[in-house]
């Protein structure tokens, strides 16, 4: 596996490099594409409809959706990915696991531009360094852990039945809803009275901890929970484990399939 | 079966089998999963059907069949493409493919660029493919479009490119389909005299071609493939004479030699198959095989007669035989089962008449050719083979 370190990088490059060559801002629309986002969600939710009192609402916006993004785009990227790339997996022995895996780290690139611009924010805003922070590099790697394990599953299984990668972007949008993104879960008005539904919302949807351990940071400044981060390490090491034995369980008959 | 890892260098196919299937749309989706429709559609595709091989290392071999042969699935569960459903393949040190031309490629990168993409892909470092760079570029012929994109090149600077990529790459085993078929007949030569250097070093190769001069040249060894199956596995000049002939006799069915209107009774859906039903024209001496047809009877007849007769390829009858069948509202399915084909090397031709019992018979109604396959050590028509043995020596040392 050592030995194709050098493809994965290979791969991540291309990747990077092929998506908008040509076009005038290149590699730019990695990062425009979110920020777009964020600001529309920003002048929405923040300026507009003013849904919810938090302060520093912009910036509480902007770390959910940087965690969210990545791990959404990171996804719906992976899921296809495999199939993008049949005609290399049909006629070249290679390790499958890096198709995927170089999807979630073009991803990761973007994930790392949208936080060296929202991590200055944050700090400007609260106007204080805080040690919290040292913890973000831990955070960032249990994510991308996390969603490589989830990305693995999500590209073999679509390369079998095609029914997946639809299904998830169908899933995306409500899961997006039910992420304490837009809103702390503790400010749901619907939720009061049933604490079982706040906890299903808070550990069932393994995004939630990743949220709420960036934001304890970012928005916060403070150290995240000992539950929260727990969780993030746990799903940092079982999720990637298991993606690889789906992987490689399932990979044998890619060429086929493809 | 040998338990042992194969050494470096070395191929071991032991009875090979892998179906595939042929449904036009090959990704399962969700809705064929919960109908459970595996069933539907075509059957699957043999394409390999309990395949022996073995490969020594620095062997030459050349592979030959005809389209769906399956020559390129035995290269693609070689590379470790595609797993096999039974059997074991196995390839001893590091093995290098080249399946199709520029499999790979980043289309919008330079030449440069993909030397570097496609050498990762075969599992090389930065510094490995840095020390190889200006050789590849330099065997490749391909100047200063080497820094041009790959999408800008003809189909010949890209069979320039992938071989010069893999020619450079350290391999124990060289997997070589139908390639070199696009580039210029100067880069065909060139090709092939790098491929003699990889072997005269050490190298093991298959080379899947349908140039059988480029064979003659560099292989030692010919497999023909046919239905999946080795059909024959020997010298090269025995193999691609084997070859000739199997894409001689490529006549399914049948021919009719009947003319038309005159017959009460004809033969239809003649067939040879092997042991395991299939139909084939191919077979080797000691082979079961089997006749498979149907006679109709075009008006009613009192009794039927058949006549089934092997022909050698001058014309001259073999073998005869006759049966009485009953028919059944007018037809007959009827089997004739060799258990041991009794005919050496060379070219047949199976004759069936069918006719009213007791008139004359109208004459060959069909005709189907076959093959057996050159056995080494026996000569002729008839296998008769025996063993020898010194009468001398044998009472001297009794």
């Amino acid at each position: 596996m050592l030995r194709y370190r050098y493809l994965f990088e290979q791969m991540v490059r291309r990747e990077l490099r092929q998506k908008y060559r040509g076009s005038a801002l290149g590699v730019l629309w990695y990062v425009i594409n979110p920020l777009i986002l964020m600001a529309a969600y920003g002048v929405m939710f923040g300026v507009l409809l003013k849904a919810v009192s938090i302060d520093d609402y912009l910036l509480f916006l902007l770390v959910g959706l940087t965690v969210w993004v990545f791990f959404a785009s990171s996804l719906l990227t992976a899921a296809t990915s495999l199939l993008e790339q049949g005609s290399v997996v049909g006629k070249m022995r290679f390790p499958r696991e890096t198709v995927p895996a170089a999807s979630v780290a073009v991803q990761l690139v973007t994930f790392g531009v949208l936080l060296a611009f929202v991590a200055p924010i944050a700090v400007a805003v609260r106007g204080t360094l805080d040690p919290a922070l040292l913890l973000l590099p831990l955070v960032c790697a249990c994510l991308f852990a996390f969603v490589l394990g989830l990305a693995m599953v999500v590209a073999i299984l679509h390369a079998y039945f095609r029914d997946v990668a639809p299904i998830l972007s169908a899933l995306l949008l409500p899961w997006f809803f039910v992420t304490p993104i837009l809103f702390r879960l503790q400010d749901l008005p619907g939720l009061a009275g049933h604490p079982w539904a706040e906890t299903l919302l808070e550990w069932v949807n393994p995004v939630t901890p990743f949220v709420e351990a960036m934001r304890a940071i970012l928005y916060s400044g403070s150290v995240p929970g000992a539950g929260v981060l727990i969780y993030v390490v746990a799903a940092a090491i079982v999720a990637p484990l298991a993606g690889r034995a789906i992987f490689r369980r399932l990979e044998g008959e890619l060429a086929v399939v493809l | 079966m040998s338990a042992e890892a194969p050494v470096p260098g070395e191929i071991v196919l032991e009875h090979a089998s892998r179906a595939f299937s042929v449904r036009g749309d090959q990704g399962r989706t969700l809705k064929d999963l919960v109908l459970r429709r595996e069933g539907e559609g075509p059957p699957p595709v043999q394409a390999l059907a309990d395949v022996s091989l073995h490969v020594a290392p620095g062997e030459t071999v050349g592979m030959v069949g005809r389209n769906g042969a399956g020559k390129t699935s035995t290269l693609r569960v070689l590379a470790g493409i595609v797993p096999l459903d039974s059997g074991v393949a196995a390839c001893g040190g590091r093995v290098v493919s080249l399946l199709e031309l520029g499999a790979g490629f980043g289309r919008d990168f330079t030449g440069r660029e993909n030397i570097e993409l496609n050498g990762a892909l075969y599992g090389l470092d930065r510094h490995e493919i840095a020390e190889r760079m200006d050789a590849i570029i330099a065997f490749s012929e391909l100047g200063h479009f080497i820094d041009s994109p790959v999408k800008t090149y003809s189909s010949g600077m890209m069979v320039r490119l992938g071989f010069a990529i893999a020619a450079h790459l350290p391999a124990d085993v060289l997997l070589i389909d139908e390639v070199l078929a696009v580039g210029d007949v100067s880069f065909q030569r060139k090709c092939l005299r790098r491929i003699s250097e990889r072997i005269a070093a050490g190298a093991t190769l298959i080379f899947v071609s349908h140039d059988t001069g480029a064979i003659e040249r560099v292989c030692e060894r010919v497999v023909v493939l046919d239905g999946g199956r080795v059909a024959f596995d020997g010298t090269v000049a025995e193999g691609l004479l084997f070859y000739h002939r199997l894409m001689g006799a490529e006549q399914g069915g049948g021919e009719s030699v009947r003319q038309p209107g005159s017959r009460a009774l004809v033969v239809a859906d003649l067939e040879l198959q092997d042991a395991a039903g299939r139909s084939r024209v191919l077979f080797r001496t000691g082979d079961p095989l089997r006749v498979s047809l149907r006679v109709e009877a075009r008006r009613p007849v009192a009794a039927a007669r058949l006549a089934l007769e092997v022909r050698d390829g001058a014309g001259n009858s073999l073998f005869r035989t006759e049966v009485s069948p009953e028919l059944n509202d007018g037809v007959a399915r009827l089997r004739f089962d060799v258990s041991r084909l009794g005919l050496l090397g060379g070219d047949y031709d199976l004759v069936v008449e069918a006719y009213e019992h007791g008139q004359p018979s109208p004459g060959a109604d069909r005709v189907l050719s076959f093959s057996v396959a050159a056995e080494p050590g026996a000569e002729g028509v008839v296998d008769l083979r025996g063993t020898w043995s010194d009468a001398e020596r044998a009472e001297v040392a009794r």
